[in-house]
């Protein structure tokens, strides 16, 4: 594994600061969603993020406006995107078929913000990977320093486009960011039993792509190679491989039984990931390192929760969506 | 229809071929295998073998050249196929071939019943199309809308389209040959056609019943006449009281009256056969024989109403249900209620025949009797010893002699005709 | 005014759009040596950035594309044969005709998408399928094929410039049909039929190869009287039903030949169109030649299986039959 990625960066306080908030908004966002699905108010389904939010955090917190993000589609994107300074409340209105959603009420949980980079979702898994390779081809062709933060899962790397993409992003050197955020679980599939090797980013070897695996519950450990990878990336140096071992504490989507191929997962299982909860192990941190009093971390908790409440005001005030057959018609072709 | 036999590609170059010479006849069996064509191609000869087994029914004669793929005969499973066929199928007309024309045509059929794929084809001659009792009519969507919007009936039409189908030239020509028909009457002085009402509807309904009543009955007709000139008074009183009353009570009103009245002293005119019973009914539901617009402009149609329990209602009920029932016949508003359980029948052309007109007006099945009024007369008869101006209606009475006989029916007409001149016996 | 080839017509196409707008450009495999004639030399013209070769990989390929698309630039991507956009077909047809449709209409996807299809080289099913049915049935993405070389250059042009994801194939068969072909600019619009032959007694609909077959086929039954009207939809999505129902106010018969397999291909959705909107003008039933529904074979078996001259005559004389009296 080629390490040449980490240790080159220290985090500033003010990015430690900026890391745990983000990782308080990704868990009070989540707990919201799972809420919200338990109460019916959600169309569609839910994938719970708790356990596996540092890595999206870490990955796109230090974006810039105008880098690509491929969100990851545990927690609906949702950690990802307010990393990267979305403003999420068109996505729940979208989410309650409002005609206020980001995408008018028609696509149920698929968001779409085009100004902030982050351009599809989709069902098919992998549905990443191609684009990926053109939106880092434009960013090279481009030559302003963007790069794309390209975040799935494990099981998305059965995907045969992901194993094309790996191979043109780095037969090319795109600025494209392979973040695999591995917690050993598709939907009942384990990565121990579907993948041949423990580690994902052996794939990236196999290109001659550099790699890292992370502790995926430390935000601040991800983050720090996360701002590795992009500064190569925009550096022109090519892509890499971030691999992040991270959990899934809940069910794969809301309604779906628990199972580890066809039997439940075991308590013991259950109580061995809550061991390394991320929000606790990041609180452990900034107070240890005095980066944040406990007052202040209650005020972020806060502020973090009055930010929840506007967003689901504004979803829960906003009008059902219900155009016609000919609007929608209408809307088929671009102009 | 037999399975089709096309002109086969025998080599890759091979756009057509020419069949030199059908080795068996037509109507011939033929097995597997066997040879029956010999084709040219590219100056090169084919000695082809069935690829079936059947009937040959050949389609393409000897000499033509035909592009591959193209139907050059059917195997068929008989004789009768064969000959069905070749009723039906049309032949590919190749006469732009000038050798074709010197063939001799392998189907012993007269030339006029090759058809053609041309579409300026010759129209066939206007015969009424023979279709089998119950067969469906086929036509093309634009031949059925073409009929429609003139008025044509498909059912005299030939259709020349595939399987008979009527198609748009049949009714362009069915139009033409109406137009030339009735062009070409004139000058002969023959007859010329106004208008063609097929028996349907209303009228074969009508038709059908009248057959049936005259034929399962042994019906009669008896008239007389009475002197309605006190009712006609007495109904003047009522007429100028027409605000209060609510109507202008008219005089079918009174005969109604007067019928029920006579019904009470002869109980068996009230009576309708059902099976092999006569049943006597004990309310009266008056039937009112109704005049109604037929399908064009030169016929007309009838119907009988039904007007239910007159014995018990006044004439001023009867006189507004009886209006009310013929304004809904009329618009089309009747309920089955409106138009069922008549026992008895008025039919009355008083007003719209010539006055004192005789009629013999047919029973409404299955009722045993029927009154039919006329229109009044003025007549010098002798009143009172002396001869006086008096209105004379013409009354008939119809009654089946198969229910009841000729004595309780001079009793029911004479129990009428008292009731008619002498108003208050049936206002009792 | 000069004549130049189908394949060449639609490479000028490519010239002129590369030249007009920067932000066009091509993704293909092989496409700057140039399989087909009409990429062959754009490489040293406009450069490896912009005529781009990648590996077989055809999701990365239209990954780039889309990806680029996504981004604003304006991607033709090149399949080379069209059955080879299935091996990614999620990608082409779904993500891509869902896109600006189910994210609210925020941003459209200018992609244009093509690749040689049609029989005539007998090289048997992957290569010589026809893919315009399958992509007319995914919503959001318009289909449309050339059938001549004016056609070609004016409608490639016309679908570099649309806004929308635009399938437009180029039937190999036609390939080197030479056609008159302006020098001034011009672009064929999309959504628009073209009546190439007037007549009246039938209405034939067909495309590319099988366009030509029917003028072929309607020559040779004028001799007999039979006056053949001929209709290029020239696009299968937006269709152009109002053309062929104009035409069958005049002529009442319909014969619809469509170079595909019968079951799900576009002349059944043609024929349901027609016999709901113009059922009253119908004098015969609308009759379709297609392929049979089997994997195209390749060999001298492809000359008799396929749609051709022989197979359009007897439609078209199938419709004008009539009996003896």
């Amino acid at each position: 594994m080629n390490m040449a990625l980490s240790s080159a960066i220290t985090l500033t306080k003010e990015q430690m600061v900026e890391l745990f908030t983000n990782l308080v908004r990704a868990s009070h966002y989540d707990k919201m969603m799972y809420r919200r699905m338990m109460q019916g108010k959600l169309i569609g389904f839910y994938h719970p993020a708790e356990g596996a939010i540092a890595p999206g955090v870490g990955a796109c917190t230090f974006l810039n406006k105008d880098d690509n993000l491929n969100p990851h589609h545990r927690g609906h994107g949702i950690t990802h995107m307010i990393s990267k300074g979305i403003d999420v409340s068109s996505f729940l209105a979208e989410h309650t078929g409002k005609d206020s959603g980001c995408c008018l009420g028609r696509s149920a949980w698929h968001f779409s913000y085009p100004d902030h980079k982050v351009y599809q979702q989709s069902g098919f898994i992998g549905h990443n990977f191609a684009p990926s390779v053109g939106w880092g081809w434009a960013a090279k062709r481009r030559n302003q320093g963007q790069v794309v933060m390209n975040c799935s899962g494990d099981g998305s790397y059965g995907e045969g486009r992901a194993h094309e993409s790996l191979l043109m992003c780095q037969n090319w050197k795109l600025p494209v960011i392979f973040f695999c955020e591995n917690n050993g679980m598709a939907i009942f599939a384990s990565a121990e039993e579907m993948h041949p090797t423990e580690d994902i980013s052996s794939l990236a070897q196999g290109y001659g792509m550099p790699a890292v695996i992370l502790d995926g519950q430390d935000v601040f450990a991800v983050a720090e190679v996360a701002l590795a990878a992009i500064d190569r990336a925009r550096k022109g140096k090519g892509p890499s491989f971030i691999e992040c071992k991270t959990m899934r504490y809940n069910e794969h989507d809301i309604g779906t039984p628990d199972l580890k191929g066809w039997e439940e997962r075991s308590e013991e299982e259950h109580a061995e990931m809550r061991k390394r909860e991320p929000v606790a192990l990041a609180t452990e941190r900034v107070l240890a390192d005095g980066i944040l009093t406990q007052a202040e971390i209650d005020g972020i908790h806060e502020a973090a929760l009055s930010e929840i409440e506007g967003v689901e005001a504004f979803a829960d005030n906003s009008e059902i969506a219900k155009p016609t057959e000919e609007e929608l018609l209408a809307a088929v072709f671009a102009d | 229809m037999g399975i089709q036999y096309t002109m086969p590609k025998l080599a890759m170059a091979m756009n057509e071929g020419t069949i030199n010479e059908w080795l068996v006849n037509h109507g011939d069996k033929v097995e597997k295998g066997q040879q029956i064509m010999n084709v040219e191609t590219e100056k090169v000869s084919y000695e082809c073998e069935s690829p079936e087994a059947g009937y040959l029914c050949i389609v393409v004669p000897e000499g033509e050249t035909v592009p591959c793929d193209t139907l050059i005969a059917h195997f068929c499973e008989s004789e009768d196929e064969v000959a069905a066929l070749m009723a039906s199928e049309p032949a590919n007309d190749h006469s732009a071939n000038a050798q074709d024309a010197a063939a001799a045509p392998v189907v012993a059929e007269p030339p006029a019943a090759t058809a053609t794929t041309s579409a300026v084809a010759p129209a066939p001659a206007g015969a009424v199309p023979a279709r089998a009792a119950g067969e469906r009519i086929k036509a093309s969507p634009l031949a059925k809308k073409m009929a429609r919007d003139n008025n044509l009936n498909l059912n005299l039409i030939a259709g020349t389209g595939p399987g008979g189908r009527i198609i748009k030239c049949d009714i362009e020509e069915a139009l033409v040959r109406g137009v030339q028909q009735a062009a070409a009457a004139v000058p002969q002085g023959g007859s010329i056609e106004k208008v063609r009402i097929p028996l349907k509807g209303m009228r074969k309904t009508i038709a059908d019943r009248m057959m049936q009543s005259l034929q399962t009955t042994a019906q009669l007709s008896s008239n007389w006449e009475s002197d309605i000139t006190d009712l006609l008074a007495t109904r003047k009183k009522f007429v100028a009281r027409e605000q209060q009353l609510g109507t202008k009570v008219s005089v079918n009103a009174f005969i109604i009256k007067a019928i029920c009245y006579a019904i009470k002293q002869v109980p068996i005119t009230n009576a309708c056969r059902e099976g092999d019973d006569i049943v006597i009914y004990d309310n009266v539901n008056m039937g009112i024989a109704i005049a109604m617009p037929g399908t064009t402009e030169y016929d007309s149609g009838l119907m009988v109403a039904v007007l239910h329990n007159v014995e018990r209602k006044g004439l001023v009920e009867i006189d507004l249900e009886m209006k009310a029932l013929i304004n809904r016949v009329r618009n089309g508003e009747a309920t089955p209620e409106d138009l069922s359980g008549s026992t008895i029948t008025l039919s009355s052309t008083a007003g719209i025949a010539p006055p004192g007109l005789s009629t013999t007006p047919v029973l409404n099945l299955p009722n045993a009797a029927l009154v039919g009024p006329s229109t009044p007369v003025e007549k010098p008869v002798v009143h009172n010893g002396e001869i006086v101006q008096r209105t004379m209606m013409p009354m008939s009475f119809t009654f089946d002699h198969c229910l009841l006989d000729g004595e309780p029916a001079a009793r029911f007409m004479t129990a009428l005709h008292e009731a008619l001149e002498n108003p208050e016996l049936m206002l009792a | 005014m000069r004549t130049i080839t189908l394949i060449d017509a639609i490479k000028e196409a490519y010239q002129e759009e590369l030249r007009r707008d920067e932000d066009v450009f091509m993704v293909g495999q092989d496409i700057r040596g140039g399989i087909f004639p009409h990429t062959k030399g754009l490489v040293e013209e406009f450069g490896a950035d912009r005529i781009v070769d990648t590996p077989i990989a055809e999701s990365g390929m239209y990954g780039v594309a889309l990806g680029a698309a996504q981004e604003g630039l304006r991607p033709i991507v090149d399949f080379m044969f069209g059955g080879f956009s299935y091996v990614t077909f999620s990608e082409c047809s779904v993500t891509t005709g869902q896109y600006h449709f189910l994210h609210g209409s925020q941003r459209p996807l200018p992609i244009t998408m093509t690749a040689g299809v049609g029989t005539g080289q007998r090289l048997a099913n992957d290569h010589a399928m026809s893919i315009h049915g399958t992509f007319a049935h995914h919503p959001g993405i318009k289909v449309a094929m050339p059938s001549t070389p004016y056609d070609a250059k004016g409608m490639f042009k016309a679908a570099i410039r649309d806004n929308n994801p635009v399938m437009i194939p180029w039937h190999m068969g036609i390939m080197m049909l030479k056609g008159e072909v302006p020098e001034e600019e011009y672009v064929v619009p999309l959504g628009v039929a073209d009546v190439k032959r007037e007549g009246s007694d039938v209405t034939v609909l067909a495309n590319s190869l099988q366009l030509q077959n029917a003028l072929k086929v309607a020559d040779k039954l004028e001799k007999e009287g039979i006056s053949c009207e001929v209709i290029d939809p020239r696009s299968f999505v937006p269709f152009d039903l109002d053309t062929v129902l104009k035409s069958l106010e005049k002529t009442n018969r319909l014969v619809v030949v469509d170079e595909d397999w019968e079951s799900g291909s576009f002349a059944n959705t043609v024929s349901a169109k027609v016999m709901e909107h113009g059922f009253d003008l119908l004098d015969a039933p609308v009759t379709r030649v297609t392929l049979p529904d089997m994997p195209v074979p390749g060999g001298y078996m492809e000359d008799y299986i396929a749609p051709n001259v022989n197979k359009i005559e007897a439609a078209i004389r199938s419709v004008l039959a009539r009996m003896a009296a």
